[in-house]
């Protein structure tokens, strides 16, 4: 499949494809990318050649943006590299049930009960010590590759 | 001081400190308790009159450390009470010092000696203004005794070892503290350099002439050895002595420009050091012969010793040759002039040094089988401290008198010798052969760089001309070779071009300035070795392996650029004088070898545009160092202004029948003008650089230097821009990069140079409606996508797949790369262009939130575009923009405060909080951005009229982006810069507004400032001084009109009902004050501290008061009590001051402040 094609397929059935093709070269700092099947946020661009009168290539490191890990991949800079679709979507935080999921209300109205609470000690005390001084908090839900896990909390205060 | 105790008691007294300090010192060493042991030691040291105790210690310890430790008590204490001590005992305590010292002299441990010695070198100093002539002439008799010898040679290294810790005392930046005001050190220094230290240097120069009479029949650990080496070390330190008042000694001592070195104008560049004592030394240094002296001494030691090989290494040999050299750079008012005297003295210098460096075969022979290298190096060095002083011609000639040739053919074959040596090496760094080039390249820079810039006046002998020539031939041949060899290096570091042009920029500038002292030779040169590697890539195609011969075209190229080519550094570089110089004769420009050799790089580049050419030669590496030469070489020669000139004389354009009056320069220029081939090879440049764009994808380093270096200088010129946009090259790139897919493939910021650069080509167009057509017909496709996707319903879901997000990213860019491209000429057009997406900008603003490097990118366009495009807007776009930046500030404000991201890689929040930071930062230059619109105007009506307040947005703001920076992020350099010029900017536009401001953010405010003046950056303190000077000026006019000015805000918030203490402007006159007396700040601080000091002090006058009178009691010198008291009131009163505060005062002001600092810092500040 070719580059044009893939981009045509991509506008015509949003949110389909999970991953979409990109010139190594074009993939920056702070972008995402695919590395050894992982959506990861780039943390480190550099490039090198193939012998002097060779062509570049790049090195990628990047960081799992689900579990923290650190990965590397090196690809030749006209080559293309698999790009993460990641999304974020906003929910009001309603409950939180007594086995580690939480209660999320969508913006049609209906729950989501599927996430787990975050493990980071650090965090989850937020939420909790948030929920349970009944401030409103919306949390931020980063999905990916088929993977989903709460990312950032905002306190928009009490109605 | 008395003799030893009589009483027992006072002998038990002293025997049990004694067994006191020595259990501590030897617990010391043995890591028991060390804590307690110090203490004992230090409480030695602080006690009342220690000094019987310690000179008991001295003299009867067998501990060599706790004499060691008594010598220290001795020093701290008797500075420490000096005022108290009577004279007699200042002056026994030195003696017994030096006594000590001198008497102890064959002890073994010598550390204690040491310490000893320096101790009294300290006292002596601390006692020098106080002691009389006749009291000094006591302590130095005897050490001149010990000097010369009379007491053996034990006593004589000691006594030298005495002047050395004297003289290094006595040089302020190599003095201990001794708690004494500036001025005091300063006196000392110049007491020593004007009465005394050519006495010691004679006293030094004697007694190593009178040992190495004895080294010829000793050995070299021999004592008379020691010594002499310890004579030539004392000399060495005197030669290199900072010689501050060599002409008549007249010199006020002014502490502001006592701390920083004088720079010599001779000594631009090389590391050498100049001698320069004056002529009160010529007697002692020159006519004295002791060079003579000196070289025999070397003479004797190279022959007596040459039989073992470590000699060179050994201390005498390497002082002697270290003095050597420093007699090589003695230079200045010591000679008389124009009597030929240095050159002379020089000759004989050489004459000596000569054997160190030649034959310069045998001698790398030698040292490549192991001898040291140490004599070679020191040689060169020589060489170039006699470069350093000598005109070229000068120079030359020097080597006349002994040899039938010039010092520059020397120092061709030297050069010659070591690059063989050092290629034969493969390039290795730090090998001998490295360093001897670096300091013969160094000669040859400073013999031919002042050549270069000035270009007449001084002339290079022919003779060096030729040496040159051949030295450039070896230097050439030697760089190719060592480039085929390094191609099958992995040497990662060096597969980009860049990184070794600059590792290798200044040897290359030292290699283009050879060949351009004989361009006649070298030129054609180039061009036959570029044409040889050319045929021989074409002859070897499909058939061997290229790549050799591609590294040394790399290699050629960038030697040729820079043999060809200045760096412009942000100017327009002229073609060198050199091409003139070394071509007047040549006015046919099918003959003249520059434009020959030009034209055999162009050519070649030129075959990059054939497809099959390029796949098989020039390969991305090759490409970037044809980019490379093509910028360098287009910025001097294409299209050069100098055909205007032309023009104007009158000659018809293309006739080159009036040639002949033309300098060989101007057939250069006139050769690549618009009526010759100029045009033609704006075409190629422009074609290849397309090629980049499309053949190379994803080399990303390439094509930036396509981007930023080639087509960005291209457009710099209005001239060339004149023929870009009439190419039909152009026209397609423009095209390309408006409609089609492939440069989207570029990288971001090579997209947003390439906006620029085509934006910017507009100003070529011949009239305004053209250059705005242009810019529409280049971006407009981009705005329309932007306000499509941004209108579009299903935005939300397609924003976050990642090819909107590169699209977006890109097109954003490229608005910011065009923003910045705002000339008055396209500036309706690029208004235009940004108000059209300015909806779209919030929509993905809000779309966009949780994505902070695309919120950052909008960000930067919105800083970009507003501030290109404030000054000139009407009135009512200017209240557009006001409206809109606060919608933006808003929408930011509201996504961004109360945030609290999550993350499980500590690497992952750090960016976040990177990211943060720069938004904070393109926030601020955006507030920034807006407050300019009230300092400059070119509108046609008056922005009030719309009812718009800027300072409004700006506080509004404020308040957002105070709380959100913290004295922890200020320490970010960039973000402090941005906030305090906001700061400063503002407190000087709107002071009124200040006190609107509520508590906390006002507070805050102060604060931050606070923390500014004590800023390292000068930069950052002077901004703050002048938000300062406008904050007081203001609260003093307000005030004296009857105003209430900051009103409660100008008593500390904090503590609004405290006295003059709790102040604001109290408490800036007290720091200020602090500041100015007794921290250490750049001199350039002064003029706006003064602006700023002064109206502090009228608007807290009695606080001033008792801030002085407070300085003046605490000044316990009766002396320095009287000249602060009248320097104060000078400060006030000099030069007919009013506490009016306009512009005359002020400078009267600066004018009293200075005067006032250069008297009292000198006494206030101590060391």
């Amino acid at each position: 499949m070719s580059d044009e094609e893939h981009h045509f397929e991509s506008k015509a059935d949003a949110g389909a494809s999970k991953t979409y093709p990109q010139q190594a070269g074009t993939i920056r700092k702070n972008g995402y990318i695919v590395i050894k099947n992982r959506p990861c946020k780039v943390v480190e661009v550099s490039t090198s050649k193939t012998g002097k009168h060779g062509h570049a290539k790049c090195h990628f490191v990047g960081i799992d943006i689900f579990n923290g890990k650190k990965l590397e991949d090196i690809v030749p800079s006209s080559h293309n590299c698999d790009v993460p679709h990641v999304t974020r979507i906003d929910y009001q935080l309603i409950d939180i049930s007594e086995d580690g999921f939480v209660s999320l209300l969508t913006d049609n109205g209906s729950t989501k009960d599927d996430l787990r609470l975050p493990t980071d000690e650090s965090l989850l005390a937020q939420i909790k010590d948030g929920f349970a001084e009944g401030k409103d908090l919306v949390v931020s839900v980063m999905s990916s590759m088929g993977e989903e896990q709460i990312c950032a909390l905002k306190d928009v205060g009490p109605k | 001081m008395q003799g030893y105790g009589d009483g027992g008691d006072e002998l038990a007294q002293l025997l049990s400190t004694m067994h006191a300090i020595e259990a501590a010192c030897s617990s010391i060493q043995m890591h028991v308790n060390p804590a307690a042991a110090e203490a004992t030691i230090l409480a030695l040291s602080q006690s009342h009159h220690p000094y019987k105790t310690c000179q008991f210690i001295l003299e009867n310890s067998k501990v060599a450390n706790a004499r060691f430790q008594a010598a220290g008590a001795v020093r701290d204490a008797a500075i420490r009470e000096w005022g108290f001590l009577s004279s007699d005992d200042r002056r026994n305590l030195i003696s017994f010092c030096l006594c000590f010292a001198l008497q102890h002299a064959d002890s073994h441990e010598s550390y204690v000696q040491a310490k000893v010695s320096s101790v009294a070198a300290q006292l002596i100093k601390r006692g020098w203004l106080d002691f009389s002539a006749d009291e000094k002439e006591q302590f130095f008799y005897q050490i001149k005794q010990a000097t010369l010898g009379t007491h053996g040679l034990n006593v004589q290294f000691i006594g030298i070892g005495i002047m050395e810790y004297l003289i290094s005392e006595f040089s302020p930046s190599t003095s201990s503290a001794m708690g004494l005001p500036k001025e005091f050190h300063e006196q000392c220094r110049r007491s020593l350099e004007l009465d005394y230290l050519k006495v010691f240097y004679g006293w030094a120069r004697d007694a190593s002439l009178n040992v190495s009479r004895k080294i010829a029949g000793s050995d070299s650990e021999s004592l008379e050895v020691k010594v002499c080496n310890a004579g030539m070390c004392l000399m060495l330190q005197i030669l290199t002595w900072e010689f501050r008042y060599n002409h008549n000694g007249t010199k006020s001592i002014n502490i502001f420009s006592a701390g920083v070195r004088n720079d010599n104008v001779l000594n631009n560049k090389t590391e050498c050091i100049l001698v320069q004592p004056g002529p009160a030394w010529h007697d002692i240094l020159i006519s004295s012969g002791d060079i003579v002296w000196l070289l025999n001494l070397y003479a004797v030691l190279r022959q007596k010793f040459s039989i073992e090989r470590s000699w060179i290494d050994c201390p005498i040999a390497v002082s002697a040759r270290k003095l050597i050299v420093q007699f090589c750079s003695v230079t200045g008012t010591i000679f008389p002039s124009a009597n030929g005297s240095q050159e002379n003295y020089l000759v004989q210098l050489l004459s000596g040094i000569i054997l160190w460096v030649e034959p310069i075969d045998a001698i790398s022979k030698e040292i490549e089988s192991g001898k040291s290298e140490s004599e070679l190096l020191d040689g060169c060095r020589a060489l170039l401290a006699m470069a350093t002083v000598t005109t070229p011609a000068v120079f030359n000639s020097l080597l006349k008198s002994i040899r039938p040739f010039g010092t520059l053919t020397l120092l061709s074959t030297l050069m010659g010798g070591v690059i063989k040596v050092l290629f034969s090496h493969n390039n290795e760094e730090e090998t001998w052969s490295w360093e001897a080039r670096d300091i013969l390249l160094d000669i040859w820079t400073t013999l031919l760089a002042p050549l270069d810039s000035s270009g007449s006046g001084i002339s290079f002998p022919p003779e060096g001309a030729a040496a040159a020539a051949h030295l450039f031939d070896l230097i050439v041949n030697s760089e190719l070779k060592a480039a085929s060899a390094s191609v099958y290096n992995d040497d990662s570091d060096s597969d980009y071009l860049q990184p070794s042009i600059s590792a290798m920029d200044e040897r290359l500038s030292s290699y283009a300035l050879i060949a351009r002292a004989s361009m006649d030779v070298t030129v054609p040169f180039l061009a036959r070795l570029f044409a040889e590697r050319v045929s021989h890539l074409h002859q070897g195609k499909g058939i061997s392996d290229p790549t050799e011969t591609l590294e040394e075209l790399c290699s050629l190229l960038l030697i040729i650029g820079h043999v060809l080519a200045d760096e412009g550094e942000g100017e327009t570089p002229l073609i060198p004088d050199s091409v003139k110089r070394n071509f007047s004769d040549i006015l046919e420009p099918d003959k003249h070898p520059v434009i020959l050799l030009s034209s055999i790089i162009i050519r070649f580049a030129e075959q990059s545009l054939d497809p099959g050419l390029r796949t098989s030669f020039f390969s991305p590496r090759l490409m970037e160092a044809v980019i490379w030469f093509l910028s360098r070489w287009s910025a001097t020669y294409l299209l050069t202004r100098e055909e205007f000139n032309n023009k104007n004389d009158g000659s018809l354009p293309g006739s080159r029948h009036q040639l002949q009056s033309q300098d060989s320069t101007k057939t250069v220029a006139i050769y690549f003008s618009e009526y010759n081939y100029g045009k033609l090879v704006l075409d190629a440049v422009v074609r290849i650089s397309i090629i980049t764009f499309t053949a190379y994808p994803g080399e990303n380093y390439l094509q930036g230097l396509a981007c930023h270096q080639l087509l960005h200088a291209l457009v710099r010129q209005k001239n060339i821009c004149v023929h870009l946009v009439a190419l039909e090259s152009w026209r397609e790139l423009s095209n390309a990069f408006a409609n089609e897919k492939m440069l989207f493939m570029l990288n971001a910021s090579h997209q947003r140079s390439l906006a620029q650069t085509l934006v910017l080509s507009a100003s070529g167009l011949g009239n305004s409606e053209a250059a705005n057509q242009y810019v529409r017909d280049v971006m407009g496709h981009m705005t329309k996508y932007l306000v499509d996707v941004s209108s579009r319903n299903d935005i939300r879901s397609i924003s976050e797949q990642p090819d909107t997000i590169l699209s977006i990213t890109c097109l954003l860019e490229r608005l910011r790369g065009a923003a910045r491209a705002s000339e008055p000429r396209t500036q309706k057009s690029i208004y235009e262009m940004g108000l059209s997406v300015l909806n779209a900008i919030l929509v993905l603003l809000e779309v966009y939130k949780d994505e902070s490097s695309v919120v950052y990118l909008l960000l930067k366009f919105v800083v970009v575009w507003v501030d290109a495009q404030i000054t000139y807007l009407e009135a009512t776009e200017t209240a557009t923009i006001i409206g809109f930046c606060m919608r933006l500030l808003q929408l930011y404000s509201s996504h961004n405060i109360g945030k609290i991201s999550l993350s499980f890689s500590s690497s992952l929040l750090n960016d976040a909080k990177t990211e943060k930071y720069k938004d904070l930062r393109a926030l601020l230059q955006l507030l920034s951005a807006l407050c300019f619109k009230d300092l400059v105007d070119f509108s046609s009506d008056s922005i009030e009229t719309q009812g718009t307040n800027v300072s409004q947005v700006v506080f509004y703001g404020l308040h957002i982006v105070t709380p959100l920076i913290s004295l922890e992020l200020l320490k970010y350099p960039k973000l402090c810069h941005d906030y305090f010029s906001l700061l400063s900017h503002m407190l000087e536009v709107y002071p009124e507004m200040v006190g609107q401001l509520n508590t906390e953010a006002f507070s805050h405010v102060m604060d931050t400032l606070n923390f500014g003046i004590h800023h390292q950056d000068s930069e950052v303190v002077n901004m703050c001084l002048r938000a300062l000077k406008a904050l007081a000026s203001y609260q003093y006019k307000e005030t004296a009109a009857g105003k209430v000015g900051l009103g409660s805000h100008a008593s500390d918030p904090r503590n609004p009902n405290g006295g003059t203490e709790n102040r604001i402007f109290g408490r800036f006159l007290r720091e200020l004050l602090q500041f100015l007396l007794f921290e250490d700040y750049s001199p350039d601080l002064v003029g706006s501290a003064a602006d700023a000091l002064f109206p502090l002090i009228l608007c807290e006058q009695s606080l001033y008061q008792m801030l002085g009178n407070e300085l003046i009691e605490r000044q316990a010198n009766p002396t320095f009590r009287l000249r602060l008291t009248t320097a104060l009131q000078f400060l006030t009163s000099a030069n007919q001051l009013t506490s009016m505060l306009d512009r005359v005062n002020y400078q009267r002001f600066r004018k009293n402040l200075t005067n006032f600092l250069i008297e009292v810092r000198g006494f206030l500040q101590t060391k």
